[in-house]
Parts: structure tokens; sequence; C-alpha cells
């Protein structure tokens, strides 16, 4: 049997999953509405109170969709972060923290951070399976988007091709994320820092570059990463803007490498790519040392992840908590509604209903209710899903694309079976009741 | 279905207080018969009827319609008993709001075999058409006034062609003349069909349409004679 599930596709895995969960509650619904048909008279009792009704079925749906959200959001973060890392194959650093070298390197978070020197990077640039190295140099702003100096060769690894305009091909020149706040033909002068304090001290001695400007001569495509917001430049230029040399000779107007080691001023983080998809493990193995550290940021993502799994399984739990507490009101809410019905209920009984009619009117009108919550939930959560995505995405500039999939639908499917098979109990009560009591009113 | 005639020996009904609510040593209804039940209010009329139609079962008694003693039942048997035999009108109408006058009248085709529906829905538009209703079939029961609420409980007590009538002060809520109206009707469809007729009332116009007056005074029959 564990063979023949191991065997399923993922998709039909989860598809059986969801049938297999879904399936007690239906298979009470069949056996309790086999052979009658409850369902005109359940919709007039619908009708009957339809403002509470709709107040019941909003109920579940906001419970519902909290849970979807929750679960879809967490999901959505995980695939979002670690598709912003992608195009990250392997990333050298002086030593130190690789936690902090990657959200700096990656996910372009100010810190400080100690440099690889220019030699460092000439024996990572020719080491052997080295496609190419990038040096990736951070520290300045424009407008809150962080200014990163870098390779043209680089850009191209992390976007392809541009969206509009062309790369840079002097140390004036600067490439725009996707989403940065400037236009092609736009110049910007540089600030130090980033992060909200960054130009504060803007035209005050030592704020802002003010005597360099860059002009942007193209754009990127999106890449759902927080570089979509950056403004790329010639790493030559970062390091002019500092008043240190440009790695090139005075009179080499070259942007770009090879660099002169001794006239490289040093790069916080070099981000390097194997001409091999192995190459990378050796390139690892051989800058790990006690001058360089070397990482795959997907791995370290990996490792905090991990270190979450402990908060996703308390969300999960949280999640599952929630649908239980839901679950409970929406037995109690049945019983309370049932009151509501239990005059009309009597007069069933009183012409001559049979019990088992009774019970199916009650337990299909318990399920419509359900089923609307259920599916209004799965829609809200969906909803909520995409707008919290949006804030994230916007706040973060991780393009986190959180949508509903099949673990929404297993929470749905086990909440609505769950939901439906205890909605038998208000139906077992309903036909309990005193009915001369009921039929007075 | 021919009208069972209705036999009760030694019926004994008590409140939880163990208070007594009805007392009938013994009474006998014939097939086809109708009879007014009456008396001054907590009386024991309604509990009389509700004991007669298996809506309350007795502490004590037999409540025999046509050899059958439908005290000694289950309360599903006593649904399908009530589902079979008998048509009950209610004081307040006890109509579904959001139904139909059609769909009121024929409430019963919502349980009744798949094969009997169409039957039922007929055989309720055909009473709503002999009420005076038969154009108004497919219009909300909240639209029509009393009198014609009544009428359709009326057409949803004889839907299903019941032997039985058991009315509980059908026109109590009636103005006089949907009152005379309604109660001239429910006797000559009573008695049209060869059916028992047994109605609480404290109408004596409604009384006077019927053959026979039993009067109740503290849960015991203290009065008993034919129109």
């Amino acid at each position: 049997m564990a063979d023949l599930w191991a065997a399923l596709s993922p998709g039909w895995q989860d598809l059986l999953l969801a049938l297999l969960l879904v399936a007690p509650g239906l298979l009470a619904g069949l056996l309790v509405l086999r052979g009658l048909r409850p369902l005109p008279l359940a919709g007039a009792m619908l009708r009957r109170f339809a403002v509470v009704n709709a107040l019941f079925v909003l109920l579940i749906a906001v419970s519902v969709g909290l849970g979807v959200g929750l679960l879809a959001q967490e999901r959505g973060l995980r695939q979002g972060s670690a598709r912003a890392a992608d195009k990250f194959d392997l990333i050298v650093a002086a030593p130190g923290s690789e936690v902090t070298a990657m959200l700096a390197a990656v996910y372009l978070q100010p810190s400080d951070m100690a440099l690889v020197s220019g030699a460092q990077f000439a024996e990572i640039a020719a080491a052997e399976g080295v496609e190419f190295a990038a040096p990736i140099a951070f520290g300045d702003s424009h407008q809150g988007a962080p200014v990163v100096g870098t390779t043209a060769a680089f850009v191209t690894h992390l976007a392809g091709p541009l969206a509009e305009g062309r790369l840079f091909a002097a140390a004036t020149e600067a490439v725009a994320g996707a989403f940065a706040p400037v236009a092609v033909g736009d110049s910007f002068t540089p600030a130090h820092g980033q992060g909200p304090a960054a130009g504060e001290e803007e035209g005050a001695e030592g704020g802002a570059h003010g005597d360099f400007a860059y002009v942007v001569t193209g754009r990127m495509a999106p890449t759902g990463s927080p570089w979509d917001r950056a403004l790329l430049v010639p790493v030559e230029a970062v390091w002019e803007v500092h008043g240190l040399a440009n790695g090139h000779a005075p009179d080499d107007p070259r942007i770009g490498p090879p660099f002169v080691p001794e006239l490289m001023p040093g790069t916080p983080a070099v981000l390097v790519r194997a001409t091999e998809l192995w190459g990378n493990y050796a390139l690892k193995s051989r800058f790990t040392r006690s001058d360089l550290m070397a990482f795959f940021p997907g791995t370290v993502l990996a490792q905090l992840h991990g270190l979450m799994r402990e908060v996703r399984a308390a969300m999960s739990l949280m999640a599952v908590l929630t649908q239980v507490l839901v679950t409970l009101s929406v037995l109690i809410g049945l019983m309370i509604l049932v009151r509501l019905i239990a005059r009309s209920l009597a007069l069933l009984r009183a012409i001559g209903a049979p019990l088992r009619f009774v019970f199916a009117v009650v337990w299909a009108y318990s399920a419509a209710l359900i089923a609307a919550g259920a599916g209004l939930g799965l829609a809200l959560g969906w909803v909520a899903a995409r707008v919290i995505s949006g804030v994230i995405t916007a706040r973060t500039d991780v393009l986190v694309s959180a949508t509903p999939g099949w673990a929404e639908v297993h929470l749905v499917a086990g909440f609505v079976s769950l939901t439906l098979l205890m909605a038998l109990l208000p139906a077992w009560l309903a036909i309990r009741r005193p009915l001369l009591t009921d039929l007075r009113g | 279905m021919p009208a069972p005639a209705l036999h009760v020996r030694n019926l004994r009904v008590t409140s939880r207080e163990d208070r007594v609510l009805l007392e009938v040593p013994q009474l006998s209804v014939d097939a086809g018969a109708s009879v007014a039940l009456r008396g001054a209010s907590g009386a024991g009329k309604s509990t009389l009827l509700h004991v007669l139609s298996g809506l309350v079962r007795p502490e004590a008694g037999q409540v025999i319609w046509g050899g059958q003693d439908i005290a000694a039942l289950s309360e599903d048997a006593r649904a399908r008993f009530r589902r079979e035999t008998l048509g009950l009108v209610f004081q307040d109408c006890q109509l579904f709001e959001e139904l139909s006058a059609l769909g009121n009248a024929a409430l019963a085709s919502a349980f009744a075999p798949a094969a009997e529906r169409a039957r039922l829905r007929r055989s309720a538009a055909g009473w709503l058409a002999a009420l005076g209703l038969g154009e108004a079939g497919p219009r909300p029961v909240d639209s029509f006034s009393g009198g014609e609420r009544q009428r359709i409980a009326v057409a949803r007590a004889l839907a299903a062609s019941p032997p039985v009538i058991l009315a509980d002060e059908p026109t109590a809520a009636l103005d006089r003349a949907n009152a005379d109206a309604l109660g001239a009707d429910l006797v000559a469809l009573a008695a049209e069909g060869g059916r028992t007729l047994i109605a609480v009332t404290h109408d004596a116009a409604l009384a006077a349409r019927l053959g026979r007056q039993i009067t109740l005074a503290d849960g015991r029959i203290v009065e008993d004679s034919d129109g």
C-alpha cells in the first residue's frame, strides 16, 4: 500500500488526500440524504432567517479564510525568499556570519562587513572552474534605493537582457532595477549609507557624494528580489566616490574585470558562478578557509527555514486550533439556529414527516451553511493571501506570491468533513426536541 | 382508505406535576362522523385532540383507530399513522412563510415517496382550487389574508386524502364571515369524502354544523350529545 502511494505523483497524492479528508463528511451526507428530498425545505429555512444565516456563513468564512491565508502566506514567503536567492550560486566573503553576508549580498540588507581584498578577489576570479566572479559592493543609496557596485556580467546574470536601455559602459553610468525610483536618462547623486537614515546628512559634509552623479542607461527586467529596487553601478565608481583607487591603472579607462589586485580596495562580497554546477562545490570547499568564507545562499536560507520550522509548526498549530475552535463554534451556532427553526420542524413532525426526513432537513440546512462558509472562506483566504503578499512584496521587495494550494484545500476539506459529521449532532437533537412545545412556539 | 372508527379506553394524561389533564374512560366515534370538542379553556379539549393525533402519548389507556392502538406505537410509527390517516388543521395555520401556497398545501410531498409526489401536488392544487384559491398557488403565503392562510392550511390537511381530519380551533383567528365560510367548507369537504372530522372549537356556529357535541371540563367528558 505504501509502495502504491509512493508511486503516485504528488498531484495525485494531494488529490486523493483531499478526497479522503472530505469523504467521511460526504459519506455521512449520502447516508443522511439517501432517497430523501429535504433541500427545498432546508432552502426555505435558510431564506426564513437569511440575515442570521448570512452572519453565520460569514463567521465560518472569516475563520476558514484566516486559516487558509495564514498557511498560504507562510509558504509564499518561504518560496519567495528562496526564489530571490536563486541567482546567487556561491558567495565568497570575509570570515564572519554567513547569515549576515547572505542578508547583505542577496537581500541588500544594510550591514557592516569586512572586505575581500584585491588579491583574494584576483585568486577567486582566476580559480579553475570559475565562469565569472563579480564584486558586490554596497553601502550607498539614492532615495532609499541601494546603490550597488558590481560588473555588467553580474547584471546580465541577475536579470537577463535589460527591459530597457543598455548596460553601463562607464563609471558614471548606472542600470536601474525594475522598480527603482529613477527613469532611464535620469541623473542621481548617491548618498552614504542605506535605509531610512541614509541621505539625512545630505548636503552636510560627508553626507552625499555631491560632486558625483550617475546617468541611468538601462533598466533591468523584474527579478522578484530586492534587487528590483536597487541601482547597479560599476564597482569602480563605488570605489572612486569614496576616494579610493578604482582597480585599474590611473590611465586605464576600462571598467570591469580584470582588476589590478594592488589597486582594488576590496569588496564586501563576491558572487561566484562556476562553469559547471558541481564546480560550485569544489569552489566552496576551496574558499572555505581561515581568511575567507564561501557559502551557498540557498543552503543558508534552508537552514534559516529549518530554524523557522518551529515557528511554522506553531503557525500551523494555530491554524488548526483556530479551525477546531471554529468547528466548536459552528456546532454551538447550529444548535442555536436549530432552535430558530424548531417550530417548522415540529410542524413537519406533526403532519407525519418521518424522523429521518426531519433529521435530513436539519443536516442539509447545516451542510448548506458549512459549505457556503467554507467556499467563501477559501475565496476570502485567497484574496487575503494576495493582499498580504502585495504588502510584503512592497515592503521587502521579495516577490511573495501566496496563492492557496493543496495544503489549504486539505485544511478546508478536513474542516468541512469534520463539521458535516458534527452537524449530525444538532440534527439528532432536533428530532429529540419536545414536539408539542415546539409546535406551540 | 375508508375512515376508521375511533375507540378510546381508560385514557389518562397527567402533567409533569402529576396533575390530571385528561381522564376519559371510554369514547367511541363512528367512521365518517363529525364531532365538536367543546369546553372552557383548560378543559382538556386540545389535549384530547393531541392524544387522538398521536402528538402526545398518554400515561395510560388506549387510542384505537381502526383497530390500531396508536398509544402503543413508536414515535416514527405514530408519524406514519398521521401521514397516512390524519389531516391536521391548527389554530394559527402553521405555514412555511418562504414557500408558496401550493408549496405549503403540498408540504407532504417533500417527504412522500417519489412515486406519490406528483399526485400529492396535483391533489393539493385541486384542494386549493376547491377552497377558492385556484389561481394563488405560486404566490408566497405571506401575501395572503388570515382567512386565506387558513384555507391553505385546510388544503394541506386534505392533500393526502386522509380519512380523518383533526382540527384545533380552525376558525378562532378568523372574522365572522371568514369563520363561517371556512367552517362550512371544512364540514362539507369532510362529509363529501366520508371523512371523520373532529374539531376543537369555541365557535358555536362551527360546532352547530357538526353532528356530535362533546363537552369537556377538568379533563373529563361531561356531556356528549348528537347535534
